[in-house]
């Protein structure tokens, strides 16, 4: 055998004690992150966060880059502007965020004013049919009864309002017409009889029903802990991919052997590309959605702060698809049962039917979203058939609750995007 | 006094500079400067460039691109060899051999056209690859930068489609005169 022959047989050796070695460092590897990935999975969702959080900030990182400054004084900077917008942002909302107070008033108001509705409704009906009046209170009735159920103060509560109505913990008296709907309340007595009743009597404080078994404190104080320690996980993730500068990037690269080395560039610059515009994109959609219900609702006559608070919170639910409508209409129409004294900036407008102006507001909005905001900002980088966001949103409700809600769709986006571009790319590049 | 902790700051630095030159960082852009493609740039530009790049390492026949593949890097040679090859249907054909200070695969930071030829390495080869994308990237943040060095690239073509033009030139009459 020559020399070139022999060298030849060790180097084909050599290939085949490396591929051995990389195969069984991979399957060693994949062992290893799923075991940790399982073990670890409490860390996943604040990871996740911290790394959108990061991917959002960079195209304004970048905006603030100037030449003769170093990479971290520009990172500093940029996250010293983006602390001050969301300190005063925070600030300004945690004002409109009801005290124990406010939500003690809060719940008196609705109970009072719903209970008003439906007993003006009744009264309304009373000169039709029978048929109608039988069906509003077999219908509307023991619904009408949960309403007063979950609203209702208990003694505790009810103890703490009548101290607030007097003046207490350094606030000023509560005004006395909520007052007088705390005693109409008192006095409102269940619209449906129980036929099981032995004694006939009713009343509005009903036995409450027997407290779910809860967890033990010592329990639930170290599962809080340890969510807590992981949380801090995400402004960590944030801090430090806001401070990477392509390592990362590079690190991964250096990894994929030569022959991948130009498709993988692509492939992640093509899914970088596909989910940065879906994220800004939703978030801008979301921005303008509550915009205009915010300025929907100044128009309608509701207080500026109020406006703002309902548009904030609407606005960011609306990333979860078909959940962020219901949940801006469950928020505006409450405020509207239990608003009072509203002057419409449009005139012609009459303030007792508020409830109806904000379904049609809701109604709007949700319609321009549908045909003008999300053609025009997400164009089709989200084109997900409707029965997959469905089936995807109630899934991720399964596995991972609000969270999944919230992260269906992205995570949807994001398979969809990587496996399109990486099927077109391999194809490309002759690969398959 | 002075003069003798100067001679021991210049000691220093004697110990330094060695060290210092010897670094990756600098040794990359210390060849970054030597290539046509740089030349006009400052060392604080190489340096903005050298950080945009990815070292790869190749082996002896390891494929660096293939002919038809969509272009998506230039590739300079650090070190080693490269065989560009067209591949036909019986036999290859070699174009050219680079060495290190050369550079390949440089239409791909216009476009993702396919490759005009395979790359392989004939022995062991570091190169540099310089992304398209990242390139674009600088465009935005070190717009001068990527001006300059789209320039080069533009130059070169220019060269290259003069050099082509002359060979065009000096075949025509002699084909005509076959096909008289």
């Amino acid at each position: 055998m020559s020399n070139g022959q022999g060298f030849e047989e060790k180097e084909r050796e050599r290939k085949v004690r490396r591929r051995i070695f990389y195969l069984t460092f991979a399957a060693l590897a994949l062992i290893l992150g799923g075991f940790l990935i399982w073990k670890l999975r409490i860390l996943i969702l604040p990871i996740i966060v911290g790394a959108l959080m990061a991917f959002l900030f960079r195209p304004l990182k970048e905006r603030f880059e100037v030449r003769w400054l170093p990479h971290q004084v520009q990172v500093l900077c940029s996250f010293a502007v983006i602390g001050l917008v969301l300190f005063f942002a925070f600030n300004t909302f945690r004002k409109h965020i009801p005290d124990e107070e406010q939500k003690l008033e809060f719940k008196v108001r609705l109970q009072y004013k719903l209970n008003e509705r439906y007993r003006q409704l009744v009264a309304k009906s009373e000169g039709k049919s029978n048929a109608v009046v039988a069906l509003l209170e077999k219908e509307l009735g023991p619904l009408m009864d949960r309403v007063n159920h979950v609203l209702v103060l208990n003694p505790e509560e009810r103890h703490l309002f009548l101290k607030y109505a007097a003046g207490y913990n350094g606030k000023p008296p509560i005004q006395s017409r909520f007052v007088d709907y705390f005693r109409a309340n008192q006095t409102t007595g269940k619209y449906v009889i129980p036929e099981t009743t032995p004694t006939g009597v009713v009343s509005s404080t009903a036995p409450a029903a027997p407290a779910p078994t809860q967890p033990p404190a010592a329990e639930e104080g170290a599962s809080l802990e340890s969510k807590f320690s992981a949380w801090i996980l995400a402004p960590l993730i944030f801090l430090f991919l806001g401070f990477d500068n392509g390592q990362v990037r590079r690190f991964f690269i250096s990894l994929v052997p030569n022959r991948y080395f130009e498709l993988s560039l692509t492939v992640l610059d093509r899914l970088d590309e596909a989910i940065g515009r879906y994220l800004r994109g939703t978030l801008i959609e979301c921005f303008l959605v509550g915009l205009t219900l915010t300025l929907g609702l100044i128009l309608l006559g509701i207080p500026l702060g109020i406006a703002v608070a309902i548009g904030v919170v609407s606005g960011l639910l609306n990333a979860v698809p078909f959940l962020g409508t219901v949940i801006a209409l469950v928020i505006g129409v409450g405020y509207a049962l239990i608003a009072e004294n509203v002057t419409p900036l449009i005139p012609g407008l009459n303030p007792n039917d508020l409830v109806w102006y904000v379904l049609i507001l809701v109604v709007i909005t949700h319609v321009l979203d549908d045909v003008v905001f999300q053609p025009f900002v997400l164009g089709s980088a989200a084109n997900v058939h409707p029965l997959v966001v469905i089936i995807a949103i109630i899934g991720g409700a399964l596995i991972m609750g609000l969270w999944g809600m919230l992260f269906a769709i992205p995570a949807v986006v994001v398979v969809k995007t990587a496996v399109a571009t990486l099927f077109k790319e391999l194809k490309d590049y002759r690969i398959i | 006094m002075s003069a003798r902790k100067f001679a021991a700051d210049k000691l220093l630095w004697e110990t330094l500079r060695p060290w210092k030159r010897s670094s990756p960082e600098l040794d990359r852009i210390q060849f970054l400067k030597t290539l046509p493609f740089f030349d006009r740039l400052s060392n604080r530009q190489l340096k903005t460039v050298s950080d945009v790049m990815f070292e790869r390492n190749y082996d002896t026949d390891e494929t660096v691109f293939e002919e038809g593949q969509p272009g998506a890097a230039l590739f300079l040679i650090l070190d080693g060899k490269i065989a560009i090859e067209i591949c036909g249907e019986t036999s290859t054909t070699r174009l050219a051999v680079l060495e290190s200070g050369a550079f390949f695969g440089e239409m791909a930071l216009l476009d993702d056209s396919p490759r005009s030829a395979n790359a392989r390495a004939l022995e062991p080869t570091r190169t540099l690859a310089l992304y398209r994308n990242d390139l674009d990237g600088l465009m935005h943040r070190h717009a001068r930068t990527a001006c300059q060095i789209y320039r080069s690239l533009a130059s070169m073509i220019g060269d290259r489609l003069r050099s082509t033009n002359e060979l065009v030139q000096m075949k025509t009459p002699a084909d005509t005169a076959g096909l008289e």
